[in-house]
């Protein structure tokens, strides 16, 4: 019976281990007071729920801090963005509308729009202007319009051959079918938060009410799958790429959860709070902003959890590159643009980013090989 | 196999914070704990969580872990009990509508899916018990006292989840 049980064969056993392995290793640094120098200034998150992980400067990020934080600004940054250290294309918000910069650096004015975002595979953008939802290709070239009042947070999910964009009208979420046909509404009430597809399931879709709850519903059969209770206004979800963590950021903190809602885990910073975080692609791994004190800190919960850099001002975004070897920090009060690579070695900053985007870049997001 | 003193010798470093033996205890312990979450959730994101955050609840409460007493039980102990409650809940929540939903990657075939299926047929609790004695070898003196039940049950489900698993087999 026992050799039965043993060759029993389980999906992904060795992936779980090594994912297992790494979230462990991290967890002894939240058990124990990190004894630290002064000059380190403390990172500790305090995980919520089920877990504790603590992020610990690296020798690597150390040296990154120093750089830095006598001054607002990397020295010896690129004048431009001549090139992305990582393949795939990036979808940049500025005042001016939205923007796609390919990988060679050259960049396109896609039109006034006020909030953009890719569709699954980056073959096309989604954008909206106020009393419009319009899908375009990386060119520009419009594919269809929608009119609605006060459109809002666009997100495009599903599968290479069936697609569907999820908007707010106002506080009423919508979906459209990625051909523009089929508008409809799917709930109301709900919180000014982008809402997430699920992966590997092109009919769910999770958003946040104004009352702080988290819905995920089936639209294929228009029944909810689970709801949380009522808490703090939600300020950003995001799944993981494999569909089993919901990252869910609201009152300075984060939470993760599991694909059935469930709290799993958390960040909590002990002083601060987090103003942005998103997962590694392709991981559980999660990349975050704690503003303490006019000052931003960038860490990663990882393998090995660490503090990536320290620097002055508010940072309110984060973009990974596709193959999750490279972070890409938008630092609006040095007008630069760090490009962190997620295995320590050399920043690349790009200076004067608000002159090449007609004003600082409210928001950025890397997608895709092209 | 590392002997009992190796186990010892983690247990203290991880105490300590070396990470080292924090790793090697979870090379020795990760393997089963996963395969016995597996056993009786049947699910192996699931069991992965399961494993996983057993393992995290071991590392938080090793400050009041008595070394002299093996870690193996200990971590099966919680593994094991939450893996029931998890397939509970599931059973609770009909979590079965957003499984079937949420399409997994492609996954090989079990090798041996009859005697998957017949033990997803078992209650999980007797499912936990043939876990408990036909992979990780305990008595059922020491499952009694792990799950906290009279040993009279414990042989009571192991014999007739061993019937039961016979029949479908």
């Amino acid at each position: 019976m026992r050799r039965e049980l043993e060759r029993v064969e389980i999906p992904g056993e060795h992936e779980a281990r090594e994912r297992a392995r790494a979230v462990v290793l991290a967890s002894l640094a939240a058990r124990q007071p990190i004894r630290r120098r002064r000059s380190l200034r403390p990172v500790v998150a305090l995980v919520a729920a089920t877990a504790l992980v603590a992020a610990v400067v690296s020798p690597t990020g150390r040296s990154v801090i120093d750089s830095v934080r006598e001054r607002v600004g990397v020295e010896g940054a690129a004048p431009a963005l001549f090139t992305l250290p990582s393949d795939g294309r990036l979808l940049v918000g500025s005042t001016t509308g939205a923007w796609i910069v390919q990988p060679d650096g050259s960049k396109r004015l896609l039109g006034d729009y006020r909030e953009a975002a890719w569709s699954p595979f980056g073959n096309y953008v989604v954008a909206t202007r106020r009393n419009e939802l319009v899908t375009l290709d990386p060119q520009g070239a419009l594919r269809w319009s929608l009119a609605r009042p006060a459109i809002s947070r666009p997100s495009w999910g599903g599968s290479r051959t069936d697609t569907r964009i999820a908007y707010l009208s106002g506080s009423t979420l919508r979906v459209v079918a990625g051909d523009g046909t089929g508008d409809r509404i799917v709930a109301r009430g709900i919180a000014p938060v982008a809402p997430v597809w699920l992966p590997r399931a092109p009919h769910a879709l999770t958003y946040a009410t104004r009352e702080g709850r988290l819905i995920t519903v089936s639209l294929q059969t228009g029944r909810e799958l689970w709801r949380t209770a009522r808490g703090k206004a939600v300020e950003r979800l995001e799944w993981s790429t494999d569909g089993r963590r919901l990252l869910v950021r609201r009152g300075g903190n984060v939470e993760i959860r599991d694909r059935t809602g469930s709290p799993f885990t958390g960040i909590r910073p002990a002083d601060g709070a987090i103003s942005a975080a998103t997962f590694r692609p392709g991981s559980h791994a999660v990349a975050y902003v704690t503003l303490l004190g006019g000052r931003s800190r960038v860490s990663l919960l990882d393998e090995p959890s660490r503090t990536l850099l320290t620097v002055a001002g508010a940072i309110a975004q984060l973009a990974w590159s596709p193959d999750g070897t490279t972070i890409l920090v938008p630092w609006g009060e040095a007008d630069q643009w760090l490009f962190i690579p997620r295995r320590g070695g050399k920043l690349r900053a790009v200076d004067a980013i608000a002159s090449q985007f007609e004003g600082f870049p409210r928001t950025v997001s890397w997608c895709c090989a092209s | 196999m590392a002997g009992g003193r190796d186990e010892r010798a983690w247990v203290r470093g991880a105490q300590r914070g070396s990470a080292s033996d924090l790793e090697a205890l979870f090379r020795l312990h990760w393997p089963r704990a996963f395969r016995a979450a597996f056993l009786v959730v049947h699910d192996a994101a699931a069991a992965e969580d399961i494993a996983q955050e057993s393992i995290l609840a071991a590392v938080r409460a090793l400050d009041r872990f008595d070394r002299r007493r093996p870690f193996g039980p200990w971590l099966h102990r919680i593994v094991v009990n939450r893996a029931i409650d998890w397939t509970r809940a599931r059973q609770l929540r009909g979590e079965i509508e957003l499984l079937d939903i949420v399409a997994a990657p492609p996954e090989p075939e079990p090798l041996d899916g009859t005697l998957l299926a017949s033990l997803a047929a078992l209650p999980p609790e007797h499912r936990a018990v043939i876990v408990f004695r036909h992979l990780l070898e305990y008595t059922p003196g020491e499952i009694a006292e792990l799950l906290g039940l009279p040993r009279g049950t414990v042989n009571s489900r192991l014999r007739r989840g061993l019937d039961s698993l016979k029949e479908q087999v």
